[in-house]
């Protein structure tokens, strides 16, 4: 007679469980139990993991939950059937939908009725402390009348928990009174909260969070032992040996309970089609305009012999896995995306196919670029097409949205949920609160926390404690340190994926539960992407990308002001100047190529085709710098290397990447040659390493991918070598296709730098925050490169950044030089830059057009009254600043001298036009933003002079840092280059000269700092001045001698030797020092 | 004429305005180490009033037993006070502020430095009228007189105008005296050190009654006394008595202090004794015509500090419940005279609770060791005595374990097994709680039910 957990929660009972679904079931399984049931609390969020987790070790999985309804209390109930899972996912999602997402306890119930009307297919449980009978202990027995009117005599079992509780046992005697009243079964269960008794303190934590208590202060809240941990059959047999019926009612419940999530039901949405027409042949259609429209060589390669027989081998495999209806969708959403002229490219495993290519899906031709096919659908796998449609972030990406949510209905789409989970700083601050630390020692708690991603090894928990001035000895602090580990990666609440939708026409909450998102008009669903995925939901990303916005608006600038239409699809392929500025590593602003080991790498890589592009953007990520693939690469590249291959058996799959894998799908198919995986096999490994679920299940694939090779004699180190490649791509390395995908924008991306540069800062200027730098650093760049760029100015500028014709853009306004020259020095547009050597080829069109800075950039001034400025100004333009005061009365007094201070009212009419700099405007706006009222309003000054002086170059710059984060006028650093001379500091331009192994000094604002996981503990360093970029290279030992300069200082010194190999340049730091230069700078861009 | 006194390095334990008494009666103290002094009517104790400056800085520096400060002080002589206190804070040594020539003086002070206080400007009105200036490129107190009164007027209102006037060194203003805070604190140091209650028991009388007349004179009363004594040894024993009730009874305190130093005597003799108490209002009570009286509350102080010497203060007061599932938590909370109303409510709930008919437990305290035979964890025979009770028998009716953990982030964390149990003993069936201690393994009998 084996018992059967029948009621348990998981950490998915938010706050409230303290183990997930995986430890019940392998506490489960160590028990032998042969089934378990989980009721989280008014959710089903686990149970995709549960059940996997279930399936995987061979135990079965009840699925169920507790509900929570209006003066009833908690009402456990367990799925019978699909119609029950149906019922209970619909009950949820009318529970959850109705108020907001952070409605109070209490709130979020559904009513008796409403737990009537869905109560076919489940199976009611009378509840343990907080269930209905505990609730109406005095008048049980209506209680347990009206769960048997609702649920049926047969679907209600009186369930008895015992945990040692006086009050429980007691409350057990009315149930059994009730159930031999009532002839209903008994029920054992032991309302598990956690795997194993230690979790019980996570439990108590968890009680102190939701209640905003500490530990000291929780009393009776906490736990009043550690029973609600999941027990042996034994164990129960013997709680309840009194009542043996109540452990065999488990067993024989378990086998009513006929659903499990194998039996979802769900089913892709049907895509409806005109008359006469069928999914199939809509799509076989669609498919065949495209393929024409794409091979047939008006619009890209000759190839349309070449793609039929594997579109036609597409569309077989997209019949049979009755998949057309989703390949329509997407391509809808793609429509609709054209028709409103929002750019839009698909990425994706589905993104190799002719198919997506010729719907337009995708921009990239898998048989042109003979890309492999492994990651598209497989019928063996089992696994649903995955496409990302990458749009432009912002205002568009919401109306595709929003645009699926109108098409299939409010219960037809939803986001993909993103459980969020206690990590870092989270963690630590939350249990340090529930222990009663004081802010300090909580401050310094999660201080310990590492903020860089690289971890360095010698940080033990030991030394970062003592460090911090913490005792580990103390058992406070020990305890501390003991739950801090295990309330790890338990979930904390539901967030939003930031573009994942599931679709299902109209029934989405038959299949999930649906909840508000806190975002307005979105809706969720409770599981995650990769729970959707598992359970077979198809899902279509919707994501936001921030240099397609930037391309789209590009293209809308290029046609309004230089009138040129240009073709994103069709852009001139092997343009000069954009692979002159790769090799040359001049990236600042291009899509994926701009960062800093990019621009360490192109030099060495000399990009001089597309596919060249597509390697750059794939070689600079962690899979192939843990995987030790960059250098062989770049040597072989540069036929410093012979190019081999591990095994003979490589060379067709390794041959374009010179023998060194560089692509997912080349690692699956090295699995698959050399391992003997199939493809199923091999996805799953790549899965396996895909998410950080299970160190167990790595070991094992790993075991198999090395029992493969060896079955293909492929041993030592070349076995090491494969397996290395492999595990250490599988989790990190880029699809080729989705490589491809990016590589196109990055090439659009750098073209429009190359050829419409005004356009292709201002759009990147709008578009902020995105991207590797600060706005600064694209205008210094952008002007080192020739673009002029113009001041705010109340009287031309508008809310975003616009583009002028750059001679009249002053003159058309302000049409005497002498009043031009009184423009303050630090708002001049850069004539006083140094302008070392322009790299990128600049178009004749360049000097046409200047760039006007928007008042966006006015820090401080809101988008109202930015607006409200520009709309006011094209009626009739400002005849001062009283005229600007009253016609724009949503400017605050404070907006108004952050404008007088950027410069931005220099150019206002005034009558004493001569004497306007920065400080009239601040003595102006003073008083025209005080009423002196009637009486006193003849009596004073009429006159507009100041008696302020002007702002000096170094205030001008301040100001300029303060009220914009940028200036226009010279660098910061030049204002200091006499200083820095004395110092024997070179300037970035001048050490790109100099032989490798010079002992340099180098000085300049740090733009980013970086400390990549893969690098070691390296630190890199960005120091700009007003000549480029330097880059420097800080070995961790000096990291640790100089953390505090090197973290926390905006301008350094940096001595060291120089490393210039292949034209990359850096300077390997050997001493560092602060410099104290005395004007404002942005801050740098830190990636932890 | 007026002089400020800005004494940067003063000692925390000396006055600047004592020591400003003794060259004029009529002292503002601006800050601690700052006071203000119109000089005027001082020619003839001191002279001129720079003689007087130069006076006040030699005089500063003189030990404290001569009535200095040990330390160098900064003096400025001013026609307003607010340019001598700006000087003076801002300038070593002596200065002397010529009238009409503030700005030649002031000129160059950072206009961050100006205190606004002076002219009652709040920090916030302050602080926004300081960043205008900073935004206007004005650092100075001479850039700030320069700009024209009116532009500054529509500009910064009334209160830019008043701290220009301060940068300019042209305010008008009295000086802010003060009166003297009342001290409710004596101290007295003996001749020959006390080690007998007796003989400091006078000592005590003869503070306690100064302080009560002091109190007395000023109408108030006091809930919290002070005493520190120094001893011997050079250490210093501390006590501080708490009154439930404002009071200023010299005899009950002196009663109080007595029976407090019995149960807490010094370790050694003492040399020095100081007191000094918290001045509240005073009690103000009227009882109601058909409110049976309660205990005098001085009276019932005296009846709970001598109960307190008899049985120890940790076991005098009424019992509270600790909201905890550790078995019998409590904490004794002093004993205070409750409001009929709440005891009204409290009789309420207990007749709400005897309704219930639940069994009542009698507990034995301490718990009684037990022996405890038990067969398969289920105890069998129970045997357990003390002088007063003894527990022996068959356990015949069990029921259990009740289990209760807790407290696990702490050293003392509990964990525990109830049982209830029916033990024969002869003829004679009783039912009685016994527990087992899971950390020590060891039994007890906890009580019994009647």
């Amino acid at each position: 007679m084996s018992y059967v957990e029948l009621h348990a929660r998981s950490a998915f009972s938010f706050l409230e469980g303290a183990s997930v679904p995986e430890e019940l079931i392998a506490a489960g399984l160590a028990l032998e139990m042969p089934a378990m049931a989980l009721l989280d609390r008014d959710g089903v969020y686990g149970a995709p993991r549960f059940h996997l987790s279930a399936k995987k070790n061979g135990i079965k999985a009840h699925i169920g939950a507790e509900i929570s309804v209006q003066d009833v209390g908690s009402v456990p109930v367990l799925v019978k059937t699909r119609q029950g899972y149906q019922n209970l996912c619909r009950l949820i999602s009318l529970m959850k939908l109705r108020v907001p997402k952070h409605a109070k306890p209490g709130e979020c119930v559904v009513t008796s009725e409403e737990l009537a009307a869905h109560a076919p297919g489940l199976v009611c449980l009378t509840g343990g402390f907080d269930g209905p009978i505990a609730k109406a202990i005095n008048n049980a027995q209506r209680a347990v009348e009206w769960l048997i009117e609702v649920f049926g005599k047969k679907n209600v079992y009186a369930e008895l928990q015992r945990h040692f509780d006086r009050d429980e046992e007691a409350r057990n005697h009315l149930v059994i009174e009730l159930a031999r009243r009532n002839r209903l079964p008994l029920l054992a269960t032991n309302g598990v909260c956690h795997a194993i008794p230690a979790r019980r303190e996570v439990s108590d934590v968890f009680t102190c969070i939701r209640n905003h208590v500490r530990l000291e202060t929780a009393g009776r809240l906490l736990a009043q032992n550690s029973e609600r941990y999941l027990k042996s059959s034994d164990t129960m047999r013997g709680l309840f040996a009194d009542l043996p019926e109540a452990i065999a009612n488990t067993a024989e419940l378990s086998s009513r309970l006929k659903f499990t999530l194998e039996d979802l039901g769900y089913e892709f949405p049907k895509y409806p089609v005109p008359a006469g027409e069928t999914m199939t042949s809509f799509l076989r259609k669609r498919t065949e305009e495209g393929a024409r429209w794409r091979y047939t060589g008006l619009h890209g390669a000759p190839t349309y012999e070449r793609a039929l027989p594997q579109i036609e081998r597409e569309l077989k495999l997209i019949e049979k896995l009755k998949l057309e209806g989703y390949f329509l969708i997407v391509w809808d959403i793609v429509k609709f995306c054209r028709e409103q002229g929002i750019l839009v490219q698909g990425r994706g495993s589905a993104a190799n196919s002719a198919v997506c290519y010729s719907l337009g899906i995708t921009a990239v031709d898998p048989i042109g670029m003979e890309l492999l096919f492994e990651r598209f659908l497989s019928e063996e796998r089992g696994e649903w097409p995955d496409i990302d449609l990458d749009l432009p972030s912002g205002e568009k990406r919401e109306k595709a949205i929003q645009y699926v949510y109108t098409r299939y209905g409010k219960l037809g789409a939803a986001m993909t949920a993103n459980v969020i989970t206690y990590r870092g700083r989270s963690a630590a601050r939350e249990v340090g609160k529930a222990l009663d630390f004081d802010e300090e020692t909580l401050g310094r708690l999660a201080g310990l926390v590492h903020t860089w991603e690289w971890k360095d090894p010698k940080d033990s928990s030991e030394r970062q404690f003592r460090n911090a001035g913490l005792d580990l000895q103390n058992p406070r602090i020990r305890k501390f340190f003991e739950l801090y580990q295990m309330v790890q990666d338990l979930p904390r609440h539901l967030g939003q994926h930031s573009g994942g939708m599931v679709i299902c026409q109209g029934q989405l909450d038959s299949i999930v539960p649906l909840e508000p998102a806190a975002m307005p008009g979105r809706v969720v669903v409770q599981w995650d992407k990769e729970d959707c995925a598992d359970l077979g939901l198809i899902k279509v990303d919707l994501l936001g990308l921030g240099m397609l916005a930037v391309v789209e608006e590009s293209l809308n600038l290029i046609r309004d002001c230089y009138h040129d239409d240009v073709d994103l699809a069709h852009l001139p392929q092997n343009d000069r100047g954009v692979y002159e500025a790769l090799q040359n590593a001049d990236t600042i602003g291009m899509f994926q190529v701009e960062s800093r080991a990019q621009m360490s790498c192109l030099p060495r890589l000399r990009p001089a085709n597309f596919y060249d592009i597509v390697v750059q953007v794939a070689i600079i990520r962690p899979g192939p710098i843990v995987g030790n693939m960059v250098h062989p690469y770049l040597k072989r590249r540069q036929g410093r290397e012979p190019v081999t291959y591990a095994h003979p058996l490589l060379e067709p799959v390794l041959s374009r990447t010179l023998g060194v894998p560089l692509f997912q799908e080349q690692l699956l198919k090295m699995a698959m040659l050399c391992a003997n995986f199939s493809g199923g096999e091999a996805e799953e490994l790549r899965r396996a390493f895909g998410f950080k679920r299970s160190e167990a299940r790595m070991k094992a694939i790993e075991l198999k991918l090395r029992q493969g090779l060896q079955d293909n004699g492929i041993t030592g180190k070349t076995q090491d070598d494969i397996v290395l490649a492999i595990t250490s791509f599988a989790l990190y390395g880029f699809p080729e296709s989705h490589a491809a995908s990016f590589a196109l924008i990055a090439y659009a991306s750098a073209w429009l730098k190359c050829n419409y540069l005004a356009a292709f800062t201002a759009a990147i200027l709008n578009n902020q925050p995105m991207g590797f730098y600060q706005p600064f650093t694209i205008i210094k760049d952008a002007q080192r490169h020739g673009l002029k760029i113009l001041p705010i100015d109340i009287t031309c500028s508008d809310w975003l950044c616009t583009l002028e014709e750059a001679d009249d853009a002053e003159t058309r306004r302000h049409g005497d030089t002498e009043t031009r020259r009184r423009v303050d020095v630090g708002i001049r547009s850069g004539e006083n830059t140094v302008s070392p050597r322009p790299r990128v080829s600049l178009s004749p069109r360049h000097a046409e057009l200047a760039l006007r800075l928007g008042l966006r950039y006015v820090r401080g001034l809101s988008r109202q009254s930015g607006h409200a400025i520009v709309r006011e100004r094209a009626v009739r333009p400002f005849a001062g600043i009283d005229d600007l005061r009253n016609r724009v009365p949503e400017l605050r007094k404070d907006e108004l001298r952050k404008l007088a201070g950027v410069g931005a009212l220099n150019f206002i009419q005034t009558h004493v036009a001569n004497q306007v700099n920065r400080r009239d405007a601040l003595w102006q706006v003073e008083r025209v933003t005080r009423s002196p009222g009637e009486l006193y309003r003849a009596l004073l000054e009429q006159d507009g002079n100041s008696p302020l002086q002007q702002m000096t170059l170094t205030e001008r710059v301040d100001a300029d840092f303060r009220g914009t984060g940028l200036t226009i006028g010279k660098h910061p650093v030049a204002y200091h280059r006499g200083e820095l001379k004395k110092l024997k500091a070179l300037r970035a331009a001048d050490i790109r000269m100099l032989r490798d192994g010079t002992f340099v000094r180098v000085a300049g604002w740090v733009i980013v700092r970086q400390r990549p996981g893969t690098a070691k503990g390296f630190m890199f360093l960005s120091l700009e001045d007003e000549t480029g970029v330097s880059n420097i290279i800080v070995t961790p030992q000096l990291f640790d001698q100089y953390r505090l300069e090197l973290v926390g200082h905006p301008f350094l010194l940096i001595e060291g030797a120089l490393q210039n190999q292949d034209n990359v340049v850096s300077v390997k730091a050997s001493h560092v020092q602060p410099l104290s230069l005395t004007i404002a700078a942005a801050p740098s861009h830190d990636f932890h | 004429m007026f002089a400020c006194i800005h004494a940067p390095g003063l000692s925390p334990d000396l006055s600047l305005r004592e020591f400003a008494y003794s060259f004029s009666p009529i002292i503002e103290e601006t800050r601690r180490d700052t006071v203000a002094i119109d000089v005027d009517g001082c020619e003839l104790l001191f002279g001129s009033a720079y003689e007087l400056a130069s006076e006040v800085a030699v005089r500063a520096k003189q030990s404290r037993a001569h009535g200095g400060l040990e330390t160098a002080v900064n003096v400025a002589v001013a026609a307003n006070p607010d340019a001598a206190i700006h000087a003076a804070t801002r300038l070593q040594g002596i200065t002397f502020v010529s009238t009409g020539e503030e700005l030649t003086c002031l000129g160059e002070f950072p206009v961050d430095h100006l205190d606004y206080s002076l002219v009652n400007i709040e920090k916030k009105v302050a602080g926004e009228i300081l960043e205008t200036l900073k935004l206007w490129g004005i650092r100075t107190f001479a850039d700030l007189a320069s700009l024209p009164a009116a532009g500054v007027s529509e500009r910064l209102g009334q209160e830019g105008l008043k701290l220009q006037q301060l940068a300019a060194g042209k305010t008008e203003r009295q000086l802010r005296v003060k009166q003297p805070e009342p001290v409710f604190a004596n101290s007295i140091e003996l001749e020959h050190a006390l080690s007998e209650l007796e003989p400091l028991s006078f000592i005590f009388a003869r503070l306690l009654h100064q302080l009560c007349a002091a109190l007395d004179a000023y109408a108030l009363a006091t809930n919290e006394l002070s005493i520190v004594m120094q001893l011997v040894d050079q250490t210093t024993h501390e006590r501080k008595l708490s009154l439930p009730h404002p009071m200023r009874d010299h005899k009950v305190f002196l009663k109080l202090l007595l029976l407090d130093t019995e149960m807490h005597p010094p370790q050694t003799a003492v040399r020095a004794i100081s007191m000094a108490c918290e001045p509240v209002k005073p009690r103000v009570l009227q009882n109601g015509l058909f409110v049976p009286l309660a205990p005098a509350p001085d009276k019932l102080e005296l009846t709970l500090a001598r109960l307190a010497k008899l049985v120890g203060e940790e076991n005098i007061g009424s019992p509270v419940l600790l909201d905890t599932h550790r078995p019998d938590a409590f904490s004794v909370k002093r004993f205070t005279l409750t409001e009929l109303k709440r005891r009204k409510e409290k009789n309420a709930k207990c007749e709400m609770r005897d309704s219930n008919l639940t069994l009542g437990f009698r507990m034995f305290r301490p718990p009684l060791r037990a022996i405890v035979e038990a067969n398969q964890g289920w105890p069998t025979q129970v045997s357990a005595w003390s002088k007063q009770r003894s527990v022996y028998g068959k356990v015949v009716n069990v029921a259990g374990p009740w289990r209760t953990t807790g407290d696990w982030w702490r050293d003392d964390r509990w964990a525990r097994d109830e049982w209830d149990v029916t033990i024969e003993s002869g003829s004679k069936q009783s039912l009685y709680r016994i527990y087992r201690e899971l950390n020590s393994k060891n039994w007890f009998v906890e009580g019994n039910y009647d």
